[in-house]
């Protein structure tokens, strides 16, 4: 993996009654963005901290950009910014002080610009003179992510970064990782809640029981995938859908439900957009067609990595 | 980096002036105005005061200000400093912090000088104050710079201490410690120009810099201590041990934030500290027995003192206790080094183990202890022999059950180690004081060593020498359970 941004290889953490991390592999390249899956339990967090260097492992190696962390762990730091699920802030500092606290840590030039680039970045210009104790638990999220963006990390680890927020605080999280995403950051990021990943994830890692049980572009996870449930609605009722989907081999268990329906599909996917097209060309007006549930979802419910969900 | 550039230090800083110094400067400058108004109202009446001199007046009220110089400085800057560590851990800001670029030195310096700045502040005032006080009483300035050096020293040797608490404990615990230290240090007192801890301690170089030639607390506080028969000062002692194992404190502390998984102590830095500390100890005793123990020197000097050495054998086991817990690795860190360098077998083990630093300590304070029976070894080789073959055992027991208990029993150790200890030592006390049974006292583990160094004259050396024998049958067997507990991880771990 020599072009790799991110190259974990082998890598393993033992506790003293679990391996945590088993042989995890995985390489990042420019501009992934990568979903950590996996249940609860399932070693994400380990994983992100050992990269980090705040856990100790066995044995392996993680390389930021071609340093390694047993050797270089100061130019490890420089390219890697870690934002852990909980918000570590000093209370009685303003949310600008705080971030000129990690501004002077990591040596950030022109620190006052580049503090109000990260305060915008994250909305928090308004609470710029706020002490941090006064902050909400979602601001307090983004004010951990603004600190981790201070030194302009080329890496960045983020785990579980929407656990306690709010709907909106969803929301304005999920607007802020799509700024990163479209930066070009490579982002590892972790969750069991999937559907907080959907959408920006290039890559997806899923893991269970310390062990990395798949891993690969979405597309190709997708391409993996035994079958999906696909939900499919059109604008009048059409007897010739239903037949066309009868029909076709991957189709099973067909459900109708008024106008549309529900079923699972057994195929490649470049036979799910072929299924897409004929109903089309034999003048189904199909006014929606999507996956139940999302990609990540989907591929997560087949890796077997559930027994703890 | 510079101090002033140290965001760690900065920080602090910003968080100690948010948090309002000006109510503590205040506490501080009236403490020494109302000293320095005492002073005066002294030098315009004196028949109101029962001072026989001014120069004990202003003796008196000097010392009133470094008494509160040293309780603001040393007490309370080591706690803050353990709190404000202890807090920034529990909260994930250490964890934060090391991840950025900081040496793990400028983090431990930040630490060091940071939180403790409105105790620099208030101490800065009260010795402006004591200042004046020498000043207006004519006292020589000596007077005031000694006690300042050596209240520095000790305020920044404690600083180091404080980190070393909220590195290692909790809050709570660290009030545990200090209550221990509270009930532990009165003993110092017996000897006080020969016992260490008054050296580490400032204690005796603060108040031999108040004694004259007519103070009435005697040679005990006047005569300079000696290391080895030499007369050295005692300010210099008190800096040069402090100095020296303030290195050793930070170069535990740097290491220990660049890794947190490694044990506080290298195996050789625990034996040099080790070294140095009863080496240092047993030289100042020198001078009463000259190698002649029991036998009091020709000087005569002391020889009241007969539990001395008895209670520097007790502040050896402490010492060593201390050490062996901190160069003692974790069970879960051997495993890790053994399946990532894939040894096996128990010599690896022996060798990362606190066992051998046990055996290593052992000779050293039998080294040590020699000293004093250099030259009547023929006629005191029982004493000698049981007081080292005890510390032996102790060291011994105190390390293999340390590590049995972190093999055996994991999170719940600490609670099965108080267990066994107890179970050696204090329960024969208590049986021994129900059933009226002095025999059952002295079969404690902790009891031969004592018994031999302070009840010289006429100890029971048969039950001395069995007691003995079977404390090292305890040894026999914790070894064996010991070593089948590392077996059993070394084949889990492969």
């Amino acid at each position: 993996m020599p072009d790799s941004l991110l190259a974990i290889e082998r890598l393993r953490v033992d506790f003293p009654e679990v391996v945590a991390v088993n042989d995890l592999s995985l390489a990042l390249d420019p501009g992934d963005v990568c979903g950590l899956i996996g249940p609860n339990g399932a070693g994400k967090t380990t994983t992100m901290r050992a990269i980090s260097g705040l856990q100790e492992f066995t044995r392996g190696s993680v390389k930021v950009g071609g340093h390694e962390l047993s050797s270089e762990p100061d130019e490890l730091k420089k390219r890697l910014g870690f934002m852990p699920d909980f918000c570590p802030t000093y209370d009685q500092l303003t949310t600008s002080e705080f971030l000129e606290h990690f501004a002077r840590a990591f040596d950030v030039p022109d620190r006052a610009k580049r503090i109000n680039d990260c305060l915008e970045l994250t909305w928090l210009t308004d609470k710029r003179h706020s002490l941090c104790e006064e902050l909400s638990r979602g601001m307090k999220q983004r004010l951990v992510l603004a600190k981790t963006l201070l030194p302009d990390p080329q890496v960045l680890l983020l785990d579980e970064p929407a656990s306690g927020l709010d709907p909106l605080g969803r929301i304005e999280l999920r607007k802020i990782l799509l700024q990163l995403h479209d930066a070009g950051k490579t982002v590892l990021i972790s969750s069991h809640i999937l559907s907080e990943l959907s959408g920006f994830c290039n890559k997806a890692a899923i893991m269970e029981r310390g062990k990395l049980v798949k891993f690969g572009t979405i597309t190709e996870l997708g391409a993996q995938m035994g079958k999906r449930r696909m939900s499919v609605k059109w604008r009048v009722a059409e007897n010739g859908a239903l037949q066309i989907l009868n029909a076709h081999r991957a189709v099973k268990n067909l459900e109708t439900a008024g106008l549309g329906a529900a079923f699972d599909f057994e195929g490649e996917p470049d036979a799910l957009d072929d299924l897409l097209k004929t109903l089309v060309v034999q003048g189904v007006r199909v006014c929606e067609w999507r996956g139940v549930g999302d990609d990540l979802e989907q591929i997560f419910l087949q890796s077997g990595a559930k027994e703890l969900m | 980096m510079k101090l002033f550039e140290n965001p760690i230090f900065l920080t602090h800083k910003r968080l100690v002036h948010r948090g309002g110094v000006l109510a503590a400067i205040l506490i501080a400058a009236l403490i020494g105005f109302s000293l320095l108004a005492g002073l005066v109202s002294y030098l315009a009446e004196p028949d109101d005061f029962h001072f026989s001199s001014p120069q004990e007046a202003g003796k008196t009220f000097f010392g009133w200000t470094i008494g509160a110089e040293i309780l603001v400085l040393v007490i309370g800057g080591f706690s803050r400093i353990a709190r404000a560590l202890a807090d920034d851990r529990k909260a994930g800001l250490w964890d934060s912090n090391r991840l950025t670029p900081l040496k793990p030195s400028q983090l431990v310096l930040g630490y060091w000088l940071g939180p403790a700045l409105r105790e620099f502040y208030m101490a800065g005032v009260l010795a402006g104050f004591g200042l004046i006080i020498v000043l207006a009483d004519h006292l020589p300035i000596t007077l005031w710079l000694g006690t300042q050096i050596l209240i520095a020293s000790t305020a920044l040797f404690f600083g180091l201490l404080g980190i070393l608490a909220g590195m290692a404990f909790q809050r709570s615990q660290g009030v545990l410690i200090f209550l221990v230290f509270l009930f532990a240090y009165p003993f110092s007192f017996i000897a006080p120009s020969r016992m260490l801890t008054n050296f580490l301690l400032p204690i005796y170089g603060i108040t031999n810099l108040f004694q004259t030639e007519h103070s009435n607390l005697g040679r005990d506080w006047s005569s300079p201590p000696e290391i080895f028969g030499l007369p050295i000062y005692p300010i210099l002692l008190s800096l040069g041990l402090q100095f020296i194992i303030g290195i050793f404190i930070w170069r535990a502390l740097v290491r220990k934030t660049a890794n947190p998984f490694q044990p506080l102590l290298l195996r050789w830095e625990a034996v040099v500290l080790f070294v140095i500390l009863v080496a240092s100890q047993h030289s100042l005793l020198w001078d009463l027995w000259r190698g002649h123990f029991p036998e009091a020197a020709a000087s005569g000097r002391d020889n009241e003192r007969e539990s001395l050495l008895s209670v520097v054998h007790g502040g050896t086991i402490i010492t060593g206790i201390l050490l062996l817990t901190f160069a003692s690795p974790l069970p879960e860190r051997v495993r890790v080094e053994s399946l990532r360098l894939g040894f096996k077998h128990l010599g690896a083990i022996f060798s990362r183990s606190a066992v051998s630093v046990a055996l290593v300590l052992a000779a050293i304070a039998g080294a040590a202890l020699l000293t004093q029976f250099a030259f009547s070894l023929a006629g005191s080789i029982r004493i000698y022999a049981v007081a080292t073959v005890n510390l032996a055992e102790i060291f011994l027991v105190f390390a293999l059950l340390l590590e049995f208990c972190r093999l055996r029993h994991k999170r719940r150790a600490l609670g099965f180690m108080a267990f066994w200890l107890f179970l050696l030592c204090i329960i024969p006390f208590i049986l021994g004081g129900v059933l009226s049974s002095e025999t059952l006292a002295r079969i404690s583990l902790l009891s031969p060593g004592f018994i031999a160094l302070s009840d010289r004259n006429n100890p029971d050396w048969q039950l001395l020498f069995y007691t003995v024998l079977a404390h090292f049958g305890v040894v026999v067997l914790l070894f064996i359970a010991w070593q089948r507990q590392w077996k059993r991880l070394l084949e889990k771990a492969h």
